[in-house]
């Protein structure tokens, strides 16, 4: 191993962020995709009884910006957030299940020979 | 013990739950170094090993690498850039042949052919088992398979983990003469053991563990027999 090796490791770890709290931030961006779906349908719902419970134009116009179309952004953005969080997981066991049977089974083939 | 470490824990104490098993310990790795990290079962040495490559953070304490202070970065970050750990079990892809074994590991932008020639030279049975399903080989061949696949990472630190667990002594020996000619590359290694002549002969040092503490740090030289009988038989 030559010293440049040594100096671009050396460069590489410097580098590194030692924040360290990625799986804390992976339940803390999971957790908010939930919550922004939940308040982006109880906007919507609201919005809609706003609207449904007045005859004023312009009341409607104001329920329907915030109940509708800031309800079903929360929501869009929401969801997003909770099926990136949790696909991402989900890939990571299945990948670990994976390996473990892919294991599994060639001690078994071997076992048999 | 060491000036200028490339690895380093600092008072480091760990838990599992409520248990504490390691208990302000310190452990230094210095460039080229060799040390052999020994003790009983439950002393604490895999949670050492894997407080050093980021699988686990400590209660107190931190982690250096090069200087730098890396306590809580995944051990995937830490992989990446050259802490490659080879775990208890091999962790090689028994589907996979010996050649997609080690292309795997591979770092980025690596060249494949000088990773293969790199891996081949050390270990010549693997070139004539390239294409062989990796779980098809014996156990010491399997353990050159998981060192050539470390060797791939082109690591600046490694780490072994109960290499010596189902080989046969002469196979063992082979490993260690090839884990000194890493080490003498420039890699710096921990090698976990529980078998402590085994790797007293290659060690330039030795930290013996027993319940979480540390007994002994030294060069392996100076590890007498009875701080190894108290380590292991308690006093």
């Amino acid at each position: 191993m030559n010293e440049g090796r040594v100096e671009e490791f050396t460069r590489e770890i410097a580098a590194l962020k030692t924040s360290g709290a990625k799986g804390d931030t992976e339940k803390r961006l999971l957790a908010l995709g939930s919550l922004l779906m939940i308040v982006g349908v109880v906007l919507a719902v609201i919005g809609g009884v706003q609207v449904a419970g007045t005859t004023n134009a312009a009341d409607q116009m104001a329920a329907i910006a915030t109940g509708g179309l800031l309800g079903l952004v929360l929501a869009v953005v929401g969801a997003a957030l909770f099926l990136r969080y949790s696909i991402g997981r989900f890939m990571r066991f299945w990948a670990i299940r994976l390996i473990h049977e892919h294991r599994s089974e060639t001690d078994r083939v071997i076992s048999r020979q | 013990m060491t000036a200028n470490p490339i690895l380093e824990l600092r008072h480091v104490s760990a838990s599992y739950g409520a248990i504490e098993v390691l208990h302000d310990i310190n452990i230094n790795v210095a460039k080229g170094e060799v040390v052999a990290l020994l003790g009983p079962n439950g002393a604490g040495k895999t949670t050492t090993i894997k407080l050093a490559c980021g699988l686990m953070r400590p209660n107190s304490g931190s982690l250096h690498i090069a200087g730098q202070d890396v306590t809580g970065v995944p051990a995937n970050a830490l992989a990446r850039v050259g802490v490659c750990t080879i775990p208890e079990g091999r962790g090689i892809f028994p589907n996979l042949s010996v050649r997609d074994n080690i292309i795997m590991a591979a770092r980025d932008r690596a060249s494949i052919s000088v990773i293969e020639e790199r891996s081949y030279s050390r270990f010549p049975i693997l070139k004539e088992r390239r294409d062989q399903l990796a779980g098809t080989l014996s156990g010491g061949q399997q353990q050159m398979l998981s060192l050539a696949r470390g060797l791939a990472t082109d690591p600046v630190v490694l780490m072994l983990d109960e290499m010596s667990m189902g080989l046969a002594p002469l196979v063992l020996a082979e490993l260690y003469e090839q884990v000194t000619a890493i080490a003498a590359s420039g890699v710096s290694v921990l090698v976990v053991e529980q078998f402590a002549r085994t790797v007293l002969g290659v060690a330039d040092s030795a930290v013996v563990l027993s319940h979480g503490h540390v007994r002994f740090v030294g060069p392996a030289n100076q590890l007498d027999d009875e701080t190894l009988s108290r380590a292991y038989l308690g006093s």
